[in-house]
């Protein structure tokens, strides 16, 4: 008995360990190594590099990244929620409606950001028919700024807040939203405080879903920000390109991490729905 | 080759993929993009049977950030010359033997014994260029000199490429310093200036600057040669300027990898590439500048008279080859650049 | 509310679709540009004859099979382990590496492979392509196949194994062929995100693993390509069709 659960553990415990453990271990070490003259990592150990990750340069840039990550976040709750409400309610066609919010979800990440550079371009499709419909003369500048890199996340990462969403919802007792209205509640009451309250769980593993990726995220500012901006993701990545300064990616990556785990803890000690 | 056909075996896939090449002789050549001619690759594969198998990549970072840990299975790869040195003290770098590359005369006597590497003892100059200003003739006169991209003339509608190296440069050159001042001073005089300029900027922008140029998203840009005589070639009303203040000068070297076993196939294929008829063949299909001085007299005159790409010597004397900054400055520049993207 | 709620889910829907409606419209203009000039099939002729677009995606087809099929199997009995009983340290790295930002993820298996390289005499590759991949689709799988086996009655195994088979033989005649629609979702769920990675495929891939999301991200910097249109077109219906399949299969 004992024994098959091991054997069926073995596997995934394996490159748990050899493939997440170990190499999150590897740049531990390598953030506290010392820079190479030329990239590289070299002895002697130093705490330096996670000295300079509290640097107030990095700390803004940190900043700037939840805020983004929030924002994206809110919005997807925001577009998640009624979309979620939509299909649980759906009856037989939800299978279907749930599919259409995955069908986006299934094409490359790239292809995705590649449509809205696409439609956001000064040439691009939006302007051009602005133009022609005489309702703009210049171009609006909607490609590289902070709201293409929103709105690139959203459009990303909305599936991840629709499911877990749906299937809390999906759990809930229509009666419930029922009974409040039979009590004199107005629909904007009963959605306030009964139904909004009742999918807090769901909203919770959504926003982590959503938050985390939006929160490491470097392709999208980097297509849809046009490199005006610096986010963490673009940041980590620029340690291991252009700079060639791995203790310092190194510190900057597990401290990114750090701030993960402890958004996890706090997910699993609030007994919301575990992630897993 | 025998890992991938061992991992294949592994995973009970043999057959399945591109196993039958594994007896012909192969090479792996990662190079920038638009490098090589229709013909350079399968003239060479016909003529030593030699295959070779070709990537191609859009940066510097790109491709270090592919052979940086040693055994990525490439062969030749074409750092530009500031990247020699860096790579050659992360030891990624394996010495070129003369003698198997008899037709090293071939190169024009700038690269013989270029400042990066006075022996082309690591690298093999191939291709050449200078960022200059891309803009569109048809939104007024040219600008002459950088200076001009700091005025409101082309405010929101210019860019400049997403470089620290590019930008901090042509801020310096503006300031009539030199593209490789490395003093703090100098670096932070820099930022000053590119801070000023990131209002009027609409974004910084490495090869994507050539369709939206194209198109007339942009009106001006900080671009390479090579980019923009494409650019050109597809909207003839754009025109490159190198500007008055000075310009960057970069030199694309081919070298060889220190973890290839294929030592042999590389320097023969490097030789090929010497040759004076496939470099012209080469330079006629993806119209780039080369480094092969026997090379230019069989170009076809509309080429090498491009301006673009083959500048006088008046104005090549205002460029500056980009050299390698130390450890120190470099980490300065990295944060300044930060500090410029934060901003 | 009754009909506020339709009206903005398909204002969301739309949000969803019609960047790729659009893309799929201007995959078939004969203009490199925005603007209209007429049926064609000219970019997807062109996409068919790139030998470096058909060569990545038999790699990223060859990739997200193997990664797949690998990811099902173990991330399956993960998740019959799990049910059984918690396992937290598991649990806990599961959710942890389903969070990781893909460039820490990248990050550290090119740190570990460049490790691994001082010992061993191998090179980045499809093998170590298809390691990541296993490596990030296990917890999907887990998680899909998981919720799915906690709605089953654990009873079931245990009277089989009261009448004599062995827990391997419960598992294998009761509760897998029960479980065979959620392990196909989880292996859908588990290609997708495989077919589709960059971030940390970039950091791993060697010579011959060039993936399609690579040259995509490669034909895009270097600018607007309808090609990339008729590709993406391409990738949306092949995916859409294998939705559906496995839809059916599921049903009957």
């Amino acid at each position: 008995m004992r024994r098959l659960r091991l054997l069926f553990l073995f596997p995934t415990a394996s490159i748990l360990l050899l493939l997440f453990a170990v190499p999150l271990g590897i740049l531990l070490v390598y953030a506290c190594m010392t820079r190479g003259a030329y990239g590289g990592t070299m002895p002697p150990f130093t705490g330096e590099s996670w000295l300079r990750v509290l640097d107030p340069l990095y700390l803004g840039i940190v900043g700037r990244s939840f805020l983004v990550a929030g924002i994206s976040t809110l919005i997807c709750v925001v577009l998640g929620f009624p979309l979620a409400l939509f299909i649980s309610r759906s009856g037989p066609r939800k299978n279907l409606y749930l599919s259409l919010v995955m069908l986006p979800f299934w094409t490359s990440f790239l292809v995705r950001t590649y449509a809205w550079m696409f439609l956001l371009r000064d040439t691009g499709l939006i302007n051009t028919a602005l133009q022609s419909l005489g309702l703009i003369r210049e171009p609006l500048p909607l490609l590289y700024n902070w709201w293409a890199v929103i709105l690139g996340l959203v459009y990303g990462y909305l599936p991840f807040m629709v499911l877990p969403l749906f299937s809390t919802l999906e759990r809930l007792d229509p009666a419930l939203m029922e009974a409040a209205g039979d009590l004199g509640a107005r629909p904007s009451q009963s959605l306030l405080r009964v139904l909004l309250p009742l999918s807090a769980p769901g909203i919770r593993a959504g926003a982590i879903l959503v938050f985390i990726p939006c929160l490491g995220a470097y392709l999208t500012p980097d297509l849809l920000g046009g490199g005006r901006t610096i986010l963490i993701g673009t940041l980590i990545q620029n340690q291991f390109s252009n700079s060639r300064d791995w203790p310092f990616g190194s510190a900057i990556s597990l401290a990114l991490m750090a701030l993960v785990m402890v958004m996890l803890w706090i997910q699993v000690r609030r007994k919301g729905e575990p992630l897993l | 080759m025998i890992s991938r056909r061992k991992t294949l075996f592994f995973l009970g896939l043999t057959g399945v993929a591109g196993c039958s090449r594994a007896n012909r002789l192969r090479l792996n050549v990662f190079n920038w993009s638009n490098y090589v001619g229709e013909n350079t690759l399968p003239a060479f594969e016909a003529e030593t049977g030699i295959r070779v198998r070709y990537a191609i990549y859009e940066s510097n970072e790109e491709m270090l950030a592919r052979v940086m840990t040693g055994n990525s299975g490439w062969d030749v790869v074409f750092p530009s010359n500031y990247f020699i040195g860096p790579m050659r003290e992360m030891e990624l770098l394996a010495p070129l033997d003369h003698s198997r590359l008899g037709q090293l005369g071939n190169l024009d006597s700038i690269f013989q014994k270029p400042e990066w590497d006075r022996n082309l003892h690591w690298s093999m100059p191939y291709m050449w260029g200078s960022s200059g200003i891309l803009f569109n003739t048809k939104s007024g006169p040219s600008p002459r000199t950088w200076a001009e991209l700091w005025t409101s003339r082309f405010q929101g509608r210019m860019t400049m490429l997403d470089d620290p190296a590019e930008v901090f440069g042509a801020a310096l050159k503006k300031l009539g310093r030199s593209l490789n001042a490395s003093s703090e001073r100098d670096l932070r005089a820099a930022l000053q200036e590119a801070l000023r300029q990131k209002p009027l900027l609409r974004a910084y922008l490495n090869a994507e600057v050539r369709d939206q140029i194209v198109a007339g998203d942009i009106a001006a840009c900080q671009t390479w040669a090579t980019t923009a005589q494409q650019a050109i070639d597809a909207a003839p009303h754009l025109h490159y300027v190198y500007p008055l203040e000075g310009y960057a000068l970069y030199a694309d070297c081919a070298a060889l990898l220190r973890e290839s076993r294929r030592a042999d196939l590389a320097h023969q294929f490097l030789d090929y590439l010497l040759r004076a008829d496939v470099a012209a063949g080469i330079v006629t299909y993806s119209r780039t500048a080369t480094a092969n001085a026997a090379a230019r007299t069989r170009i076809p005159a509309a080429i090498s008279s491009l301006k673009t790409l083959y500048p006088d010597s008046e104005t090549l004397a205002r460029g500056e080859w980009f050299a390698p900054l130390a450890a120190q400055a470099q980490r300065l520049r990295d944060r300044l650049w930060t500090e410029l993207k934060s901003a | 509310m009754k009909r506020l709620l339709p009206l903005a889910a398909t204002g969301i829907y739309a949000f969803l679709h019609l960047p790729l409606l659009v893309l799929a419209v201007f995959s078939v203009n004969s203009s490199r540009f925005t603007l209209w000039e007429g049926f064609s099939l000219r970019w997807y002729q062109a996409a068919f004859q790139d030998q470096q677009l058909i060569e990545a995606t038999v790699n990223s087809l060859l990739i997200a099979a193997v990664a797949t099929a690998a990811a099902a199997v173990i991330g399956t009995l993960c998740a019959h382990a799990l049910w059984k009983k918690d396992a937290p340290i598991i649990t806990m790295s599961l959710s942890l590496s389903l969070v990781t930002p893909e460039i820490v993820a990248g990050i550290s298996l090119l740190a570990l492979f460049q490790w691994i390289f001082r010992f061993l005499n191998v090179h980045l590759g499809l093998h170590t392509v298809i390691l990541a991949h296993v490596s990030f689709c296990i917890s999907f799988v887990v998680i899909v196949v998981l919720a799915r086996l906690r709605t089953f009655d654990n009873s079931l195994e245990e009277a089989a194994v009261d009448l004599g088979a062995t827990e391997w033989q419960a598992f294998r005649h009761v509760t897998l062929p029960n479980l065979m629609p959620a392990i196909v979702s989880a292996a859908l769920l588990a290609f997708t995100i495989s077919f589709d990675d960059y971030v940390i495929t970039s950091m791993v891939a060697g010579v011959d693993s060039e993936t399609l999301p690579m040259v995509l991200y490669a034909i895009a910097r270097r600018g607007a390509n309808p090609m990339v249109n008729a590709i993406s077109t391409i990738i949306v219906l092949g995916l859409g069709v294998m939705i559906l399949a496995s839809e059916r299969l599921k049903e009957s």
